[in-house]
């Protein structure tokens, strides 16, 4: 039932558009702008984004044009306002790199069904997340023949991902099999070949569409206990290919889109009897859409840290006006949705997102429900970063970023305030701002909906990432504390474990080599395979370095790759974590690169630093551990170190270790 | 708004030509873009903008349009 006033808004809604339209028409397009912005309030309305697009781009403001375009992706999916604005955004495509320091991935997409329209959605949806697509289709359903024949266009295009586009019809699987075990072994084999073709002939990661169970099932309800009828090896089949995925390919979880969204609508047999539209084209937005949050995953371009206000965001109210026992919290709908809200925000720093408090507030009231409301699920613990004060939230908000170490790029931002989202979106444009519904019902919904946070895979150090950040903000304070930088070291009591790169540890190496861009001197983004054939090479040095203070086990945050070339060790890739900056590790792994470039009989080091937007950080590195500049050419740095004469490279603050010795203050 | 202005602002968007005008006459032969592939699109976006269902075999036969303005009459106005 829609109320007086929303009916008020509604009808004001459609005759500003309405008065825009004719504005356009009148060849008024700066007033016809003024009017859609004024038409533009939440929830976005991809229609009207793309009408603003359209009109910014008319009067050659491409920039803007171009952001509406993509705000597309942010609002609903309306399938004709995203194929426009999917068009919009390749014509520009060149400007739009050239600008906005955008990665680049070459997409290959196989499909089994009409792929063309997620195609060019996912140019659109990819753009949104930072990311500018090349991409390349198989023809219709030639999926198995591009990966089999070594000669395909496939690998010709060399791809950074194979796109597995298949549906339900294409898993040949029997209505009935008297040995479904065997049946599903079949199927997951025929899958994971194909995979492993792909992994053997490139260097492509595969995205895999997991399959989407349809929902005319014809033996009813007894399908669920029928192991061998297809329904039942169709969710093995998807269950099995998990399994089988691990760290290496990626899974869009299309069972769990298409029940999202009601199966009834992600199906329209009408286009596939017309057209061979296996995935109806109201849902492809939505598929694309996750499908570049997926790949984007596998680019190290998603959010880590999640900031959220406080009053009428965590709890219903004002803590400062209504005070401790005042707020809605706990008790009642709205109560209980807080309640909600908080619990699902929890589970996702479980999972390793970084969890930052930025409200206007004084401290000792912010911090109070924290502390003694027996109902909150967050506590002051969970938050890495806790700022309550009266500045503007764009300033605390660089604040977070900086006492974190990581990039406004990383942040996610939730506020019920409009107003207070308006200033971030403004003044601080690369954090993304998730605008809350009116309902507190619906928070969890919502930032399920936000895609920033989907991972690439999931490590023990991603659990204990929110542990590491808050024992991060704790040094701050004991630095301050501490007297001479190298008191401050030693009362870390910092331990290290360095050792070869071995099978345990290489999700987590490929992970960070993915997704590293600060400290990280080459940036060179070996995948897997490459790793592999590192792993295996005599001539090459890889080692990693954990490591543990007295606050927090880190967990792996350096590493190190380089080659033998005759008596020259050359470092190929030397990168290390944000997080644990200015705690000299720099110095711990060198030591170890000499100890092992002495064994091989090596005479001298070489670094090399090759600049990018994001690593100045790390230009000095080589310099401040008494490496000689060989030579510069365009910021590129070559760095020589000789053992001979200067001898190791050693690190006192840092104590090596085989296996954590016991510490004060961690268990 | 009218429903001649309608069908042309959703061929307008699918086509992505603002300047494009049809007639009653104006079918696939005259627009050069309008393959079987955009004539998906086309369909799908129709369905959308009048909020209507065509049945499947009067997805791919569309003679030209009038005949679709005469169809969303009598589909629309129910």
């Amino acid at each position: 039932m829609m109320s007086e006033h929303a009916q008020h808004l509604t009808s004001q809604f459609s005759s500003l558009v309405a008065h825009g339209d004719e504005l356009r028409k009148a060849g008024k397009v700066e007033e016809a702008i003024r009017a859609y912005l004024e038409a533009n309030t939440h929830p976005l309305q991809a229609a009207l984004c793309l009408k603003l697009a359209k009109s910014y781009e008319a009067i050659g403001n491409i920039s803007e044009a171009c952001q509406w375009a993509l705000a597309v992706v942010d609002a609903d999916d309306d399938f004709t306002s995203w194929q426009a604005a999917s068009r919009l955004i390749q014509r520009y495509a060149v400007e739009i790199k050239a600008k906005a320091n955008l990665r680049s991935a070459r997409v290959a997409l196989l499909g089994s069904y009409t792929t063309a329209q997620l195609g060019q959605m996912l140019v659109l949806a990819a753009s949104r997340r930072g990311i500018s697509l090349d991409m390349m289709e198989s023809h219709f359903g030639q999926y198995e023949h591009d990966i089999i024949d070594p000669k395909s266009q496939l690998y010709a295009f060399d791809p950074d991902f194979v796109v597995l586009a298949v549906h339900e019809g294409d898993l040949q699987l029997l209505e009935h099999s008297l040995t479904p075990h065997e049946s599903i072994q079949a199927e997951v084999y025929r899958w994971t070949k194909l995979w492993r073709t792909v992994k053997e002939r490139s260097r492509a990661r595969v995205v895999q569409h997991n399959f989407a169970l349809p929902c005319e099932v014809p033996t009813g309800h007894l399908a669920a206990r029928l192991p061998g009828g297809r329904y039942m090896m169709a969710q093995a089949v998807n269950a099995r290919l998990g399994e089988e995925a691990g760290s290496t390919v990626s899974i869009v979880d299309c069972e769990r889109l298409s029940s999202c969204i009601g199966k009834s609508r992600w199906f329209d047999p009408r286009y596939w009897h017309l057209a061979k539209q296996a995935v109806a084209l109201q849902a492809v937005p939505l598929l694309a859409r996750h499908t570049a949050a997926v790949i984007g995953a596998d680019l190290g371009v998603s959010r880590k840290c999640l900031v959220l206000d406080l009053d009428n965001t965590l709890w219903g109210g004002v803590i400062g006006e209504d005070g401790l026992a005042g707020i809605k919290l706990g008790n009642g709908v709205d109560g209980e949705a807080f309640v909600a809200f908080q619990e699902y925000i929890l589970k996702l720093k479980n999972k390793g997102v970084i969890l930052a408090v930025c409200s206007k507030n004084n401290y000792t009231d912010a911090i109070q429900p924290f502390e003694k409301h027996p109902e909150m699920r967050l506590k002051r613990h969970d938050i890495a970063v806790f700022i309550a004060n009266w500045e503007a939230k764009p300033q605390n908000i660089r604040r977070i970023a900086q006492e974190l170490g990581i990039g406004l790029d990383s942040l996610v931002f939730v506020d019920d305030n409009p107003v207070e989202r308006d200033a971030v979106r403004q003044f601080v444009p690369e954090v993304e701002v998730i605008p809350l519904p009116e309902d507190p019902s619906y928070y969890t919904r919502t930032l399920s909906q936000c895609l920033s946070f989907e991972a690439s895979s999931y490590t023990p150090e991603d659990a204990a990432r929110a542990e590491q950040y808050r024992a991060r903000s704790q040094i701050r304070e004991l630095e301050t504390n501490a007297g001479s930088i190298e008191e401050f070291y030693q009362s870390l009591q910092m331990q290290a474990i360095v050792a070869p790169f071995d099978a345990f540890h290489l999700p987590r190496i490929a992970q960070l080599i993915g997704k590293t861009n600060q400290f990280n001197l080459t940036t060179r983004r070996h995948g897997m395979p490459q790793l592999e054939s590192f792993v295996n090479d005599p001539n090459c040095v890889h080692l990693y370095l954990r490591l543990r203070d007295r606050f927090a086990d880190h967990g792996l945050v350096a590493l190190m790759i380089a080659l033998r070339q005759g008596a020259i060790l050359d470092i190929d890739t030397w990168l290390m974590s944000c997080r644990v900056i200015g705690r000299t590790v720099e110095g711990t792994i060198m030591e170890h690169l000499c100890r092992r470039a002495e064994q091989l009989g090596c005479t001298s080091l070489r670094g090399t630093y090759s600049p990018t937007e994001k690593n100045s950080m790390a230009e000095d590195a080589y310099a401040k551990l008494g490496f000689d500049l060989v030579s510069r050419i365009e910021g590129r740095a070559i760095w020589g170190y000789d053992l001979v004469a200067k001898g190791l490279i050693i690190n006192k603050f840092i104590k090596t270790v085989e296996t954590w010795e016991g510490v004060d203050g961690v268990a | 708004m009218e429903l001649h202005e309608r069908v042309e602002g959703v061929f307008r968007r699918v086509f992505d030509d603002e300047q494009l005008t049809l007639t009653d006459e104006t079918s696939a032969r005259d627009i050069p873009k309008w393959d079987s592939f955009a004539h998906i699109n086309l369909m799908f976006s129709i369905e959308q903008e009048f909020g209507v269902r065509f049945n499947g075999n009067e997805l791919g036969e569309l003679k030209n349009i009038g005949e679709l303005k005469t169809y969303l009459i009598n589909k629309g106005r129910r």
